[in-house]
């Protein structure tokens, strides 16, 4: 019962920071910092809240993408791109549920298949030793700030900075204090929800609010009329709702990914496929291609998260911190022996999707209500919820200070285009990747390292992405 | 009669609020750390003993645990109301760092004492040990020399003796990537406490035990461990070189494996604080009664309680273990075989030095404060 009641909250939740422009999945894990010790009297509850947020906070951030033109998260941005159109063409109601219908469908399909093998998956991490998850994290970086952002160079410097941020606190080969400047607060390093907050959060909020409202509304009489028609239109395009899937799931189980990547390939892979067809006016093959691919994303995102211990996406680096604080050390042997933690990330995953899509379609009318609200209303709310969740760690000034250093990092990233998820991703493994890179200096040398075909195999993959990035650009420019 | 009934139950109700406290337990790590589970397990029991009152869980992170407990003994220990919750990386961190806090000045409300076994994969080759480094193994290291390395006349010689014979390897964590490692091989021993070796070790049909440290007694001295019988340090250091340990290794080791297990979790509070003898009382209570107890074994293993005036003796037979040589001896071993920063501290031996101490870590001005100053006479 308290599973259920808790899925239900989590679904909740995460509709409603879906439904607000700029909010998105990352921005709901962030907030749930402040309260995420609750769970401690059962962990596995929190497991299940914060799977719950996950996946109904993706099908969730459609709503303010086609119809206020505004993505929920990055995630709903490619579907923007023809979703908009379609509601300004009147077709707000088909267009929305054929979203949502794909998302549903796909996070299903994809979530059954990542979270019934997951155990399986981990017998994986056997065959990955010191070098191989070295090389591992040396991939996520090169996706993320070399194939989702074109400015590769900015991409070195953001992840460079990423790490030096991430290596503040204690140098764990010398025990004392480094990059602290003589200040005793970062002797624990810098958090992880200041950080976030302040690249992600404030950013996308604060540009929310420069945008200011731009209203849809769903007509009365074509509301019902265009239900049937959108899940009619996840049928007839079913190919390439299907091909969005797979490219999702395939993007999220690379590390680093996610998010906006998977989305906008998965718009590209339908643009191309279809070369006779205009898209960006209102085609409802440019919001199904982009939808099936998020929930498809978010859910093989688990996997390196999960087994590796490796956010395979934003959310999920926040993800991994709200599990830390409720015990769960993701990456560890341990982990992949906890059948129940298995089994409460598949019930809030899985559970979310279905209530969420059921919800959607069935009240869709009712809960794009919400989007009509001014951001006048539940802008302070949002910004008054992160504050404070940003310092509940100390309470004092410093958490302050950390904070809006942090915001103001993310403003300029933002507005200059560097790659934020690829600081935030070094920021996380940075720790990681200096206690491999001492492993593998201690233990191996190059003559036992070149008998490791897996090995190779991955650093030859990052040597090509790097090459790629430098020879033919990537068009994506998130930042 | 009514009214009398009435202002019974009133005085009942002031009597009641004007005894009932919120006692505030400070950990010195973050939510979700073993630390803060351990003790989120003994409150939820120990608040069954202590009816009327609240007990109240306060996370004060930190870099190596340390800012809490010194903030433990500069300030919040004058508060009647707080306790400290520390563990066995604190008692590592007293011995050889530069911290505040100093146990002698604190009163026992209870800890737990227990012992640390070491495994090794079958396949291990002794002359060629891999192992992951902590300062908090640093008394499985000492224990490794002894065994590796018997009788040498100085710590210098034990020190090229353990460089020779084990890969100390930086780098890894306190959880799943150090087991990982050990599971795979590229580890060829680890160690974990008794309930930790149960679930991880013991299970992997690879490894075996290697030897435990033992567990202290009240007299001092460390007695085998029942659940692994005979493989005590002390134990086959005998059978190995035919005689027992003894020199000033064996001294520094016993002094930092004590400091280190016998505290491994523990409740303080200042000495002479009048709430000592409730919260003594009540954590008695909750360690006879089999419903609680069981709840917390269930969760945390079986481990040994040193409650009240019996905390106290423990941490008074741990004090008596420092002497300027043992504690000199373990620096020097820290430091040049364990790549550890650590510093000689007078003032464990000698408590008149405590100010000294404090008086040079006073002088230093930190860039924060330099700033910190700058802007004060900016705005002035």
């Amino acid at each position: 019962m308290a599973a259920i009641l808790t899925l239900l909250a989590g679904t909740f939740y995460g509709l409603i920071i879906g439904l607000i422009p700029s909010a998105g999945a990352t921005t709901g894990l962030v907030a749930l910092f402040g309260f995420i010790s609750y769970f401690s009297f059962d962990p596995y509850l929190g497991v299940i809240f914060c799977m719950a947020v996950v996946a109904s906070s993706t099908t969730g951030d459609t709503y303010a993408g086609i119809l206020l033109g505004i993505p929920g998260a990055n995630s709903a941005a490619a579907t923007m791109v023809d979703g908009y159109p379609l509601a300004q063409q009147g077709r707000a109601t088909e267009a929305l549920t054929a979203a949502i219908t794909t998302s549903t469908i796909n996070g299903l399909f994809w979530g059954t298949l990542t979270f019934a093998l997951l155990p399986q998956y981990a017998k994986l991490i056997m065959y990955f030793g010191i070098p191989e998850l070295w090389a591992f994290i040396l991939l996520s970086l090169a996706c993320v700030g070399f194939v989702s952002n074109r400015f590769w160079f900015r991409s070195i410097i953001a992840i460079c900075v990423g790490i030096f941020i991430g290596l503040i606190g204690i140098d764990p080969e010398t025990n004392i204090d480094r990059f602290t400047f003589g200040w005793d607060y970062l002797g624990d390093g810098v958090q992880l929800m200041p950080l976030v907050a302040g690249l992600f959060a404030f950013p996308e909020i604060i540009a929310g609010w420069r945008r200011g409202n731009s209203i849809a509304t769903i007509g009365e009489e074509t509301h019902t009329h265009q239900t049937w028609e959108g899940i009619k239109a996840v049928w007839k395009y079913k190919w390439d709702a299907l091909r969005g899937g797979a490219i999702g799931a395939f993007v999220g189980f690379l590390p680093g990914l996610g998010g906006a990547m998977g989305d906008w390939m998965s718009y590209g892979a339908t643009v191309a496929s279809h070369p006779e067809e205009e898209f960006g006016n209102g085609n409802m093959r440019g919001v199904v291609g982009p939808e099936g691919s998020n929930n498809a994303q978010k859910a093989t995102s688990m996997i390196p998260t999960v087994l590796f211990g490796i956010p395979g996406a934003s959310f999920a680096a926040v993800l991994l911190g709200l599990f830390a604080y409720l015990g769960f050390e993701l990456g560890t042997q341990e982990i992949a022996a906890d059948i129940k933690f298995f089994d409460s990330l598949t019930f809030g995953f899985m559970w979310a999707t279905v209530i969420t899509g059921i919800l959607c379609v069935a009240f869709n009318k009712q809960i794009a209500k919400i989007t009509y609200v001014p951001y006048i209303y539940y802008f302070p709310f949002l910004v008054g919820f992160i504050i404070w969740a940003c310092v509940q760690y100390t309470g004092g000034w410093q958490d302050y200070a950390i904070l809006g250093i942090t915001t103001c990092l993310g403003l300029f990233m933002k507005k200059y285009k560097f790659s934020r998820p690829a600081l935030l991703m070094a920021f996380i493994l940075a720790m990681k990747i200096e206690a491999l890179s001492l492993q593998m200096w201690f233990i191996y040398s190059v003559d036992t390292l070149v008998t490791r075909p897996l090995f190779l195999g991955i650093m030859s993959v990052v040597i090509m992405l790097l090459v790629f990035s430098i020879v033919k650009r990537s068009k994506l420019e998130y930042a | 009669m009514k009214n009398i009934i009435m202002a019974a139950a009133l005085s009942a109700c002031i009597a009641t609020s004007a005894l009932a406290e919120t006692f505030t337990f400070v950990v010195p790590q973050k939510p979700g750390s073993g630390t803060t589970v351990w003790t989120e397990i003994v409150l939820k029991e120990l608040a069954r003993f202590m009816p009327g009152h609240t007990l109240k869980l306060r996370n004060f992170p930190g870099a190596r645990d340390i800012p809490a407990v010194n903030a433990f003994q500069n300030e919040l220990r004058f508060d009647n109301t707080i306790i400290m919750v520390s563990h066995g990386g604190n008692g590592v961190s007293f011995l050889q760092e530069n911290v505040d806090y100093n146990y002698a000045d604190w009163e026992s409300i209870g800890m737990m004492n227990l012992n640390i076994i070491v495994g090794k994969r079958l396949d291990a080759d002794l002359e060629n040990i891999v192992f992951a480094s902590k300062s908090g193994r640093v008394p499985d290291a000492m224990g490794m020399a002894l065994l590796l390395c018997g009788k040498l006349d100085s710590i210098a010689e034990y020190t090229t003796c353990f460089k020779s014979k084990v890969n100390w390897v930086p780098g890894f964590g306190n959880g799943g990537d150090r087991r990982l490692a050990f599971k795979r091989g590229e580890l060829t021993v680890d160690r974990e406490n008794p309930a930790a070796y149960k679930k991880h070790i013991a299970p992997n049909g690879d490894a075996e035990v290697w030897f435990h440290h033992g567990i202290l007694q009240a007299d001092g001295t460390h007695a085998d461990d029942v659940n692994y019988p005979g493989l005590q340090m002390e134990i086959l250091y005998e059978q190995k070189w035919g005689e027992a340990p003894s020199g000033p290794m064996y001294d520094a080791y016993v002094l930092v494996k004590s400091f280190r297990d016998a505290m491994q979790k523990a409740f303080w509070v200042n000495a002479g604080n009048p709430n000592a003898e409730v919260l003594q009382k009540a954590l008695l209570e909750m360690s006879k009664d089999p419903q609680a107890i069981k709840a917390i074994q269930k969760k945390v293993g079986k481990y040994e309680w040193v409650l009240g005036e019996a905390g106290n003796a423990r941490r008074d037979v741990l004090m008596s273990f420092v002497t300027e040589d043992a504690l000199r001896d373990l620096v020097t071993f820290s430091n040049d075989a364990l790549n550890i920063k650590a510093v000689y501290k007078e003032s464990i031996v000698n408590p008149d030095a405590i100010l000294t101490v404090v008086e040079d870590v006073a002088e230093e001005e930190t860039l924060v404060q330099r700033i910190s100053n700058w802007f004060k006479k900016l705005t002035k």
